[in-house]
C-alpha cells in the first residue's frame, strides 16, 4: 500500500535463536524470507504488518470476527499445497509464507477481476473514490481492462437505509464487514446478507432502518462505496481531504479522532484508534458534531446589545469589554460563566482572568446539558472537559457552582454583570438568554451564534478546538492533546488568546505566544496536570518540539496529504502518566511482539 | 591530465547555415548620404502608399491586395481567422434532456494546474445519475487553455471543440463562467452511458418484494 | 481610390486654410498697425502684436501640437501600421478624425498626471529648466517672414503689413544668438534633476549642441555671401530672380549652394536633438536630460522640440528654398492670376488688393513649404538609425566643420569671379549632379544580388 512507510532495514534473513527466559513463547516464522516473531494465535496479516509486509484484505478486521470469504489476502505457505488465507491463518513455528509469489500475485488478480465483476466502475460519483480499497487494489494488483462481454447485474443504487447511511448495493463487495459489526460491536444486527450466489446483497430488514447509534462505523470500515454518509454526500472529494488528529467534543468519552478538512473547513470526523477510550469507533451523534465546527460560526467581535451589534475590531472590543468589567472586579455582582466546552489551555487562561484579572471566587459551569449514554461510547455527560474545568477550578482556588445556582442568582438579583467563556448552557438558550436580559453588563466569548450572543454587550469570536492547539480531560481523567487543522476563521481566537487580551487591558503581564507556552506557565499549578507532558503527547513525538512541530494543514500542504501515523506516540507515552484511569493498556508486554498500536490508514476500516 | 592522448583532429563539422560574407562597402556607401537618400525613399514610398490608399480589410493578413501595405488587424472590428488546430475554448457537454454531462467528479478540479475550476455537487433526486454540479465555474483569466481537463474527465462533459475564445471583458466577476455559459454546443451520448444502461430513474422503495431488474441480455419470462 | 481622394480634398482645404488664415493674418496686422498708429505709438508695435498672434500662436503652436499627433500617424504609415485611431470625441459615434482626439487625450495626460520633484533636485534651476528650453526656440520664429510686405495705405500714411514679426538688420545673428541659449536649458535640466544620469544626459547634449553650432553657422555662412545680407526677407528677395537667365530655373539657396544647405540642415537637425542625433535623450536605452521630468514640465521639453522643428523647417525655407517664391515664371503666372481674382471681384484690378491676393498665395507656398520640410525631419527621424557617439563628434568636427570652410572659400572665389549668381549656380548645380550620380551607382551597386548563402547539404 503506497501509505505504509518504508520498511525497516531488513536482518539477516534467519531466524533468531529463541531467547530462553523469554516469558511469553513467541513463534518463529519467516514471511517472504524475513524472520517474524509473533505470539501464538496471530494471524499472518498481523505478523506480516510486523516486518511492514502488505497482504491485501477487505473483510478482515481487527476488531471484528474473521469471515475469509473475499479471499483477497490467500498466501502461500510451505505447510499447505494450496492458497490459505491470511485473516485465518495463526502462525505456526518454523513456517514459511510467500506473498509476491507469482501464483499469489494471480490469486490477488483473480480475486480482484471477480469483485468487478459487477461493480459499476463509477467512481466519478462515489464519494469513497481515493479511499477506497478496490481502487487501490486494482491499480496494484489488476491493472487490466474489463474482460465479460456479458452486461453487469443491476441492484439497487441509492438506498437510504437509515438517518445516517445510504447503501448503494452495486458497488458492494459483501465483504460482511457491516454485518459483522452490526451484530458484534453495536449489538444490533440490523443488517443482512440476502439472496444466493451471484445475486446475493446487503440489505436491512424489512421496516426496520438502519437506526443504531454506531451505525456511522459502518461507512468507515466498508472499504468500498457501498455504505456512504448521508450527512456530507458529495460534500468533499475524499482525495482532497487532510486528516488532522483531533478529539470529539460530543460528549465526556473524548473519542480519538481524525478530523477531515479542506481550504479551512471540516468536512467529517473519523474515528481514530485508541484502545483505552473508543477501540476503533465512535457513535454517529459524535460523529455529526463536527458541524459545530463549521455552522453558524460566530468570527466577529461585536459590541452593542440585542442584535444591535456592529462588528469591531477584536481588540477594540476587548479593550472597550476590559473597561467595563475593570469597575466590577471582585464584587460578587460580577458572575463567571465558564463552559466545560473549553479546552485545558482555555480553562487556565480563564481561571487566570477571573481569580486573578477578575478577583472572582465563585465560578459557574456552564456547558450542554446531559443526554443518554450506553455501554459503549456514549456518556451522559455532553461535554468535553468538564473534569478539566474541576481540576483546574480547584487549583486555582475558583468555587465551582453548579449553573441552577447560576440561576437562582440572577433571579434572587444579586448578579449584576456576566462574562461568559463560552456560551453552552444546560437550559434552552433563549430561556437563558431572557432571564439574562435583565443584567446591565453580558460580555461573552462564543464560538456559535445563539440567544446568548443576542444579548451580550459584548461578543468575542472564539474558536473551536479544530481551530488551535490544546486537550481535553475525559471522563476517565485522561488528558487528550488535540492539534490545530486550520488557522481560526476570519477573526475569531483561542479563548485564552482572548483572555490573554483582557489580562493585557486589566493591567496583567502574562504573554503566551503560544499554547504551549500558556500550558507550560500555568499547568504546574493544576496538580492534576502535573505529570502531563505536553509537547510528549504533542506533535508526533518530535525529539525537538516547537511552535509548529508538526506542519499543520495551513502550512503548505497539499490538498489531501494524509498524515502517516503508524504509532501514534501519544498513546504509547500515555502510560507514563501515573494515574490509573489513563493506563493505556499498558502491561508492560514486549512492544515488538505486539500488533502495532495502530495500523496505517485504511487497514482499520 | 596533460599526459592524455589528444583527441585526433576532427573534421569540420558540417553546418547548414553559412553566413554570407559581407562585401567591402562601396565610396557611395561610405559617402553615407547617398544611402540615407535611398533609406528615405524607402520610407516615404511605404509612407505614400499607405496614406493615399485604403487598406484592404481582409482579416486574413497574408492575403491582402492592393498598394496599401498596412497589415494591422483592427481587432474586434476584424478577427484573424484561426489556424485549423485550435481548439478553442473549453464547453460543458449537453446530454440528451440538456442537462451537463459533469457528475462532479472532480478530475478536472483536481488535475487543473492553474486551479481556475470550481465545482459544486448536487443530488439528483430520481435521476440514475445521482450527482451533478450544483455549480460549475472556470475563471477564464485563471485557466491557460491546456486541455487537460478535457483528458481528465471520465464523461466526456468537457470539451474543448468550440474554436472560439474567452471574450475580454471590463469586469472582473463576469469572466468566471458558470453552467449557463459553459453548457453549449451539441449534445452528446455513449452507449455506456447509464441511462442506456437503467430503464427507471426512480429505484424501488425497499428491496424486498420487488423483483431485482433482469440483466439486459437475459430473457423475460 | 476613394481614399486618394479623400487625401487629395484634405490637402485643398488645407491649402484653403492657410489662404484664409494668411488673408485674416494680413488684415490683422493692417489693423492693428494702423490702431496703434492711431494712437501715437507707432505702427511696428501693432503689427508686431497681430504677427505675433498669427504666427507663433495660431500657426507654430498650432502645427508643433499636430506634429505630435502627425508623428505617430505618419511613423505608423512609414511603418505599415495604422497609428493611434482609438481616443474619440463624445457623440461622434465611430470617426475617429483621423487620431486627432488623441492630441487632447495627451494634452489632459500630461496636465493631470503627478508633477514629480526628485528629493535631490535643486529645486529652483529645476522648475526653471524648461522654460530655459523652450523660450528661447520659440523666440526663434520672430524673424522668419512668412510672407511679402504689402504697402496698404492708412489715410496719409502708407503702412507696410508683413506677416513677421521682427525684422533686425542683424537677421541670422539673431538666430545663432537665441538658438544658442537653448543649451543652457537642457544643461540646466540634467544638473538640477539631481541625477547622475540625467546630467550625463545634459553633458551630452550641451557637447553636442556646441560642435554643431560651429557647422551651423558655416552653413549659413554662404548664404549670407550669396545674397549679401544677414535679413532673411532680402534674402528672399535674392532668391526671386532665375538662375542664368532662366524664368523657369529659381535661384534657390538649395540650387546655388547645396553644400551649405546639407550642412545647415544636417547642423539644426542635430540642434532639434532628435534621431539618429537623439543622444541626449534616448527615451528608451540611454537615460536623458529629462528623465526625471513628469506632466507638462516634460510636456514643455516635448513642445520644444516639436517647434524647433517648425522653426527650422521655416528658416530653411526662406534661406534655401525661396521662401514664398517658386520661380519667376509662375511668380508672374500667379501674379496674373490675382489680378483676375480681383477684377472678377472687384470689377477692376486695384493694386492693393492684387498685391494683398497674391501675398497671400504666397504665404500659402511659404506655409505648405514649411509642412513639407516638416514632414522630412520626421521622414529622416523614422529612417535613420541612431549615430554612436564618436561618430557624431566625428561628424560635426572633421566633416561638417572643414566642409563648411572649403564651402565658404569656395563661394567667395565664385562670386569674386562672377558677381552675377550665374557660376555659383554652375557649381552648384554641378555638386548635386555628383551627389544624383552617387545615389544612382549606389543604388545599381546595392542592389545587385547578395551571394547566394552557401548551403551545406548534411541532411
Amino acid at each position: 500500500m503506497p501509505d505504509q512507510p518504508a520498511p525497516p532495514k531488513p536482518p539477516p534473513p534467519q531466524a533468531p535463536a529463541p531467547q530462553p527466559g523469554a516469558a511469553p513463547a513467541l513463534v518463529n516464522l519467516v514471511i517472504d524470507g524475513r524472520p517474524v516473531q509473533a505470539k501464538p494465535g496471530t494471524n499472518l496479516i498481523e505478523a506480516a504488518n510486523l516486518v511492514g509486509i502488505d497482504i491485501p484484505f477487505y473483510c478482515y478486521h481487527r476488531r471484528l470476527s474473521i469471515a475469509a470469504n473475499c479471499r483477497m489476502c490467500l498466501v502461500e505457505v510451505s505447510n499447505a499445497p494450496k492458497l490459505v488465507p491470511a485473516c485465518q491463518t495463526p502462525v505456526s513455528e518454523g513456517l514459511k509464507v510467500t506473498t509476491n509469489s507469482p501464483k499469489v500475485m494471480d490469486s490477488h488478480r483473480s480475486v480482484e477481476e471477480l469483485l468487478l465483476y459487477n461493480h459499476p466502475v463509477d467512481c466519478a460519483i462515489c464519494d469513497q473514490a481515493g479511499e477506497c480499497k478496490l481502487q487501490d487494489y486494482y491499480m496494484q494488483y489488476d491493472h487490466r481492462p474489463y474482460r465479460p462481454a456479458q452486461a453487469k447485474l443491476l441492484r439497487h443504487k441509492r438506498k437510504e437505509i437509515g438517518p445516517l447511511v445510504v447503501l448503494d448495493q452495486e458497488r458492494c463487495i459483501l465483504c460482511t464487514r457491516c454485518v459483522r459489526f452490526m451484530r458484534e460491536v453495536a449489538q444490533a444486527p440490523q443488517l443482512g446478507v440476502f439472496g444466493r450466489g451471484n445475486r446475493e446483497y446487503i440489505d436491512i430488514f424489512p421496516g426496520q432502518p438502519l437506526d443504531n447509534k454506531y451505525a456511522g462505523n459502518t461507512i468507515d470500515i466498508c472499504p468500498v462505496g457501498a455504505l456512504l454518509s448521508r450527512d456530507n454526500r458529495f460534500k468533499a472529494r475524499a482525495f482532497f481531504l487532510s486528516e488532522t488528529p483531533s478529539i470529539c467534543a460530543g460528549c465526556a468519552r473524548g473519542c480519538n479522532t481524525f478530523l477531515d478538512h479542506y481550504d479551512g473547513v471540516a468536512y467529517r470526523y473519523r474515528p481514530r484508534e485508541n484502545d483505552a477510550v473508543n477501540q476503533a469507533w465512535m457513535c454517529d451523534d459524535g460523529r455529526l458534531t463536527y458541524h459545530r465546527l463549521v455552522d453558524d460560526r460566530q468570527t466577529r467581535a461585536l459590541a452593542g446589545r440585542v442584535g444591535s451589534g456592529q462588528p469591531r475590531p477584536v481588540d477594540e472590543v476587548v479593550a472597550a469589554a476590559a473597561e467595563k468589567l475593570r469597575p466590577l472586579a471582585g464584587q460578587t455582582g460580577l458572575a463567571v460563566l465558564v463552559s466545560p466546552q473549553l479546552s485545558v489551555e482555555d480553562l487556565l487562561a480563564v481561571a487566570l482572568l477571573a481569580r486573578e484579572g477578575l478577583s472572582a471566587t465563585t465560578i459557574y459551569e456552564g456547558g450542554f446539558a446531559d443526554g443518554d449514554q450506553d455501554d459503549l461510547l456514549l456518556r451522559a455527560d455532553k461535554n468535553p472537559n468538564r473534569l478539566g474545568l474541576r481540576w483546574v477550578a480547584a487549583a486555582f482556588g475558583l468555587e465551582l457552582r453548579p449553573f441552577d445556582a447560576f440561576l437562582e442568582a440572577v433571579d434572587e438579583g444579586q448578579v449584576k454583570a456576566l462574562f461568559a467563556a463560552g456560551t453552552e448552557v444546560p437550559k434552552e438558550p433563549s430561556f437563558v438568554a431572557g432571564v439574562l436580559g435583565t443584567l446591565e453588563l453580558i460580555v461573552t466569548q462564543a464560538q456559535s451564534f445563539g440567544p446568548l450572543v443576542g444579548v451580550s454587550d459584548f461578543c468575542l469570536p472564539a474558536a473551536p478546538h479544530s481551530e488551535c492547539d490544546g486537550s481535553f480531560v475525559n471522563f476517565q481523567g485522561r488528558v487528550q492533546r488535540f492539534q490545530r487543522a486550520y488557522p481560526p476563521r476570519e477573526e475569531a481566537q483561542p479563548h485564552w488568546r482572548l483572555a490573554e487580551g483582557f489580562l493585557k487591558s486589566l493591567g496583567f503581564a502574562h504573554r503566551w505566544p503560544t499554547a504551549r507556552d500558556l500550558f507550560r506557565e500555568l499547568s504546574p499549578r493544576v496538580p492534576d496536570l502535573a505529570s502531563f507532558d505536553w509537547d510528549e503527547l504533542g506533535p508526533g513525538g518530535r525529539p525537538a518540539p516547537g511552535l509548529a512541530a508538526r506542519p499543520a494543514a495551513a502550512d503548505a500542504r497539499p490538498p489531501g496529504y494524509r498524515e502517516r501515523v503508524v504509532t501514534p506516540p501519544w498513546q504509547v507515552k500515555a502510560a507514563r502518566t501515573d494515574r490509573p484511569a489513563a493506563q493505556d493498556g499498558g502491561d508492560g508486554a514486549p512492544r515488538a511482539a505486539e500488533p502495532p498500536r495502530d495500523p496505517p490508514p485504511g487497514v482499520g476500516r | 591530465m596533460s599526459d592524455a592522448p589528444k583527441p585526433p583532429p576532427k573534421a569540420p563539422a558540417p553546418v547548414a547555415y553559412k553566413a554570407p560574407e559581407l562585401r567591402p562597402e562601396t565610396l557611395p556607401e561610405r559617402a553615407f548620404v547617398p544611402e540615407l537618400l535611398r533609406g528615405l525613399a524607402v520610407s516615404t514610398s511605404h509612407f505614400l502608399r499607405n496614406l493615399l490608399f485604403s487598406r484592404d480589410p481582409s482579416p486574413d493578413v497574408l492575403h491582402r491586395r492592393g498598394p496599401n501595405l498596412v497589415s494591422t488587424v483592427q481587432y474586434p472590428e476584424e478577427v484573424a481567422p484561426y489556424p485549423p488546430g485550435y481548439r478553442g475554448m473549453h464547453r460543458l457537454v449537453p446530454r440528451p434532456d440538456g442537462n451537463p454531462r459533469c457528475v462532479a467528479c472532480y478530475m478536472c478540479a483536481t488535475i487543473c494546474p492553474a486551479q481556475c475550476i470550481y465545482i459544486e455537487a448536487g443530488e439528483y433526486p430520481q435521476d440514475p445519475i445521482e450527482k451533478f454540479p450544483r455549480r460549475f465555474e472556470i475563471d477564464e483569466l485563471r485557466c491557460i487553455v491546456c486541455g487537460l481537463c478535457v483528458e481528465a474527465c471520465p464523461k466526456d462533459a468537457i470539451r474543448m471543440d468550440t474554436g472560439t475564445h474567452c471574450k475580454p471583458t471590463y469586469d472582473r466577476p463576469t469572466i468566471v463562467y458558470g453552467i449557463d455559459r459553459l453548457l453549449k454546443g451539441p449534445a452528446v451520448s455513449h452507449r455506456t452511458d447509464v441511462w442506456f444502461k437503467r430503464e427507471g430513474s426512480d429505484p424501488p422503495a425497499d428491496g424486498h418484494g420487488h423483483p431485482i431488474p433482469p440483466l439486459p441480455g437475459e430473457g423475460k419470462s | 481610390m476613394a481614399r486618394l481622394f479623400r487625401m487629395l480634398l484634405l490637402g485643398v482645404l488645407i491649402v484653403l486654410g492657410l489662404c484664409a488664415w494668411a488673408w485674416l493674418g494680413y488684415l490683422a496686422v493692417n489693423w492693428l498697425g494702423g490702431v496703434t498708429l492711431g494712437w501715437g505709438w507707432g505702427a511696428t508695435l501693432g503689427q508686431a502684436v497681430a504677427a505675433i498672434v498669427f504666427i507663433q500662436l495660431l500657426f507654430v503652436m498650432i502645427v508643433a501640437t499636430l506634429l505630435t499627433l502627425a508623428e505617430r500617424k505618419w511613423s505608423a504609415a512609414m511603418q505599415d501600421r495604422i497609428g493611434p485611431n482609438r481616443a474619440r470625441l463624445p457623440g461622434l459615434g465611430r470617426f475617429s478624425l483621423g487620431g486627432i482626439p488623441h492630441v487632447l487625450a495627451d494634452a489632459l495626460k500630461m496636465i493631470s498626471k503627478e508633477d514629480f520633484l526628485p528629493s535631490q533636485s535643486n529645486r529652483v534651476l529645476y522648475h526653471l529648466a524648461p522654460v530655459l528650453n523652450f523660450a528661447p526656440i520659440f523666440c526663434l520664429f520672430a524673424i522668419v517672414p512668412m510672407g511679402p510686405p504689402v504697402p496698404i495705405r492708412h489715410g496719409f500714411a502708407v503702412l507696410v503689413a508683413t506677416l513677421q514679426i521682427a525684422n533686425p538688420d542683424v537677421g541670422l545673428l539673431y538666430v545663432f544668438a537665441i538658438a544658442s541659449l537653448a543649451v543652457y536649458g537642457v544643461s540646466l535640466a540634467g544638473w538640477a534633476s539631481g541625477n547622475k544620469l540625467a546630467l550625463l544626459g545634459g553633458v551630452r547634449a550641451s557637447s553636442q549642441m556646441i560642435a554643431y553650432e560651429v557647422a551651423l553657422g558655416l552653413g549659413l555662412v554662404g548664404m549670407m555671401m550669396t545674397a549679401g545680407t544677414l535679413r532673411l526677407d532680402q534674402m528672399v528677395q535674392t532668391q526671386s530672380q532665375g538662375l542664368f537667365g532662366l524664368s523657369w530655373l529659381p535661384a534657390w539657396g538649395i540650387f546655388v549652394q547645396p553644400l551649405g544647405f546639407l550642412l545647415f540642415f544636417a547642423a539644426a537637425f542635430a540642434e532639434t536633438k532628435r534621431t539618429p542625433f537623439d543622444l541626449p535623450e534616448g527615451e528608451s536605452e540611454i537615460i536623458g536630460y529629462f528623465v526625471e521630468y513628469s506632466g507638462m514640465k516634460f510636456g514643455m521639453f516635448m513642445i520644444a522640440e516639436f517647434v524647433e522643428i517648425v522653426t527650422l523647417a521655416a528658416i530653411v525655407t526662406a534661406v534655401f528654398l525661396g521662401g514664398w517664391h517658386l520661380s519667376p515664371a509662375i511668380d508672374g503666372g500667379l501674379a496674373s492670376f490675382a489680378a483676375v481674382l480681383v477684377r472678377w471681384r472687384f470689377g477692376f484690378a486695384e493694386p492693393t488688393g492684387v498685391l494683398l491676393t497674391l501675398a497671400v498665395m504666397q504665404t500659402a507656398i511659404f506655409a505648405v513649404k514649411v509642412l513639407v520640410l516638416c514632414w522630412l525631419q520626421l521622414a529622416i527621424r523614422w529612417t535613420f538609425p541612431r549615430f554612436r557617439y564618436d561618430q557624431i563628434q566625428y561628424l560635426g568636427w572633421r566633416i561638417l566643420l572643414p566642409l563648411g570652410l572649403a564651402n565658404v572659400f569656395a563661394t567667395g572665389v565664385c562670386l569674386l569671379l562672377d558677381p552675377s549668381l550665374s557660376l555659383l549656380g554652375a557649381v552648384g548645380l554641378a555638386e548635386i549632379g555628383v551627389g544624383i550620380a552617387a545615389l544612382l551607382w549606389s543604388g545599381a551597386k546595392s542592389t545587385q544580388p547578395a551571394p547566394a548563402p552557401a548551403h551545406v547539404g548534411s541532411h
